[in-house]
């Protein structure tokens, strides 16, 4: 039986005169792994900013649990809801000024040794500064910063943008490995359907700020809209 | 007609969009301001940021401010001796030199100086945390980035500027010392005593209370700057220019206003 983590409910959300989310509905279940892909500029990063309470939205609404709906939180009341979320970001956003060593300590003062063990990375980094590493590196980092604190939900933006097929194919494969040993529920943003096809259960497809798709990430092939089929076939 | 009639509305609604801007801008910053006062008291303090932050805007400052106050006493001293000399009044110079430096140059040379250096330098890293989420990241990792980025440069502003402007203001006497005794053949003496004879109390003291005043300014804009930066390097560089436009025209005006009180004093 599949139990809603968050439900989100006629989502709208405008920067300007732009509107970015237009009515848009979508339920994400508990310890379940789901994939948003769409073009560039669909809102997909605006999404799940909305959902881990880091933008406000215009109308609609997101519930989570027992949260009628985020936007109605205290300020107390909201940091505690974002501190439910391990977000790894589209550029890994680790604090430059400071070594990779205090990047972790900000969640969590000690395992960080065996943390750094599971994203498959050496002792040794601990010391060094994020400018001094490879943006792979600096996501594997980030994705275990962002495990960490041991989230509720884990959001990943892009995971592999801006990676060779290698490095990409490395993180997919740690990706499955923490989401299927943690149980953790977890929302991916991405353009790459290796990490669509690698460890999302389900997929929506964002088209004009809505989806347009939503199904078993499997059976997109099968069963997806032809806006869908040309997205996975770079036709559009 | 129509083609007049839209131009006449377009002027208009330009002024108007100016002063809307103008006018949400310093509501923002007063938001801002109200934010800074409420984390201050609330909220985990960060203690090791801040003292880095002493280091980094005042310590680090101490050339800059030290350079300026020097050649400012210096040159004082030469200007005040052109105009007293021609109404035989050379014996004023010192008094002259303590009061424009302790009340006067410091404070804003400093203010100014440590705006362009450190107000630019919180901005730009504020910013460039702003655009690459790092902001973000730290809101998601339970830290309040006012309790951790503001408050701690906000009080590390407002605590080292009256001391490099004190430091400031011993450099600056020193400066027209050097010229007054070395070039212009006072007896030191005499220069030494009519300076600490003259000088009083409220005289630093009124630079000192201008010098929190403009750490405070400085910092508040830098870090409301980087905070408000929006897309990539260019939106960084921006945040940067605005916040020490705004920082110095501000300490200029909030200089008159404060001597405009110690005045009546």
């Amino acid at each position: 039986m599949r139990k809603v983590k968050i439900s989100i409910k006629n989502l709208s959300k405008n920067f300007g005169d732009k509107q970015v989310l237009n009515n848009l509905n979508l339920d994400i279940y508990e310890s379940e792994s789901l994939a948003i892909i769409g073009e560039s500029g669909t809102g997909k990063s605006v999404l799940t900013k909305c959902i881990d309470g880091l933008e406000n939205y215009e109308s609609g609404t997101i519930s989570y649990e027992n949260i009628e709906d985020i936007k109605k939180l205290s300020k107390s009341k909201k940091n505690n809801y974002m501190g439910k979320f391990g977000i790894l970001f589209q550029n890994a956003a680790l604090f430059d000024s400071l070594t990779v060593e205090e990047n972790l300590k900000f969640c969590k003062k000690n395992n960080l040794k065996k943390i750094l063990k599971d994203v498959s990375l050496p002792e040794s980094l601990l010391k060094e500064y994020p400018n001094n590493l490879s943006i792979g590196v600096q996501k594997r980092v980030g994705l275990a910063r962002a495990i960490l604190k041991n989230p509720e939900i884990l959001i990943l933006d892009e995971p592999t943008t801006g990676l060779d097929p290698i490095i990409s194919k490395q993180i997919n494969s740690l990706i499955k490995k923490l989401v299927e040993k943690k149980k953790i529920t977890t929302v991916t943003v991405t353009h790459d359907m290796q990490s669509v096809y690698e460890f999302s259960d389900y997929t929506a497809f964002i088209e004009n700020g809505s989806i347009s798709w939503y199904g078993k990430s499997n059976e997109i092939k099968k069963k997806g809209n032809r806006s869908l089929i040309n997205f996975i076939n770079g036709i559009y | 007609m129509n083609y007049l009639n839209d131009k006449f509305l377009f002027f208009f609604k330009k002024i108007g969009s100016v002063f809307f801007e103008v006018f949400s801008s310093i509501g923002e910053i007063v938001l801002f301001f109200v934010d800074f006062v409420r984390y201050l008291f609330i909220g985990k303090f960060y203690a090791k940021n801040f003292f880095l932050q002493l280091i980094k805007i005042g310590y680090n400052s101490l050339p800059v401010v030290g350079l300026t106050s020097i050649f400012t006493g210096m040159v004082l001293a030469l200007q005040s001796y052109t105009g007293f000399s021609r109404f035989s009044a050379e014996s004023a110079i010192p008094n002259v030199v303590v009061l424009s430096i302790t009340r006067e140059l410091a404070p804003v040379l400093a203010g100014l100086m440590v705006a362009g250096r450190s107000g630019a330098a919180i901005a730009a890293e504020i910013g460039t945390m702003k655009v690459t989420e790092q902001i973000d990241a730290l809101k998601t990792l339970s830290t309040n980035p006012f309790n951790y980025l503001v408050v701690p440069r906000v009080l590390a502003g407002i605590i080292s500027l009256p001391i490099l402007v004190f430091i400031g203001d011993i450099i600056g006497v020193l400066g027209g010392y050097l010229i007054c005794t070395q070039v212009l053949n006072f007896n030191p003496v005499v220069y030494l005593q009519n300076t600490y004879n003259f000088v009083e109390f409220l005289d630093v003291f009124s630079g000192l209370v201008k010098a929190c005043v403009f750490g405070f300014i400085i910092t508040l804009m830098g870090c409301y700057y980087g905070f408000n930066a929006k897309g990539g390097a260019q939106g960084v560089g921006m945040s940067t220019t605005y916040s020490v436009v705004s920082s110095s025209i501000l300490i200029l005006l909030m200089n008159y206003i404060l001597t405009s009180l110690f005045f009546n004093l």
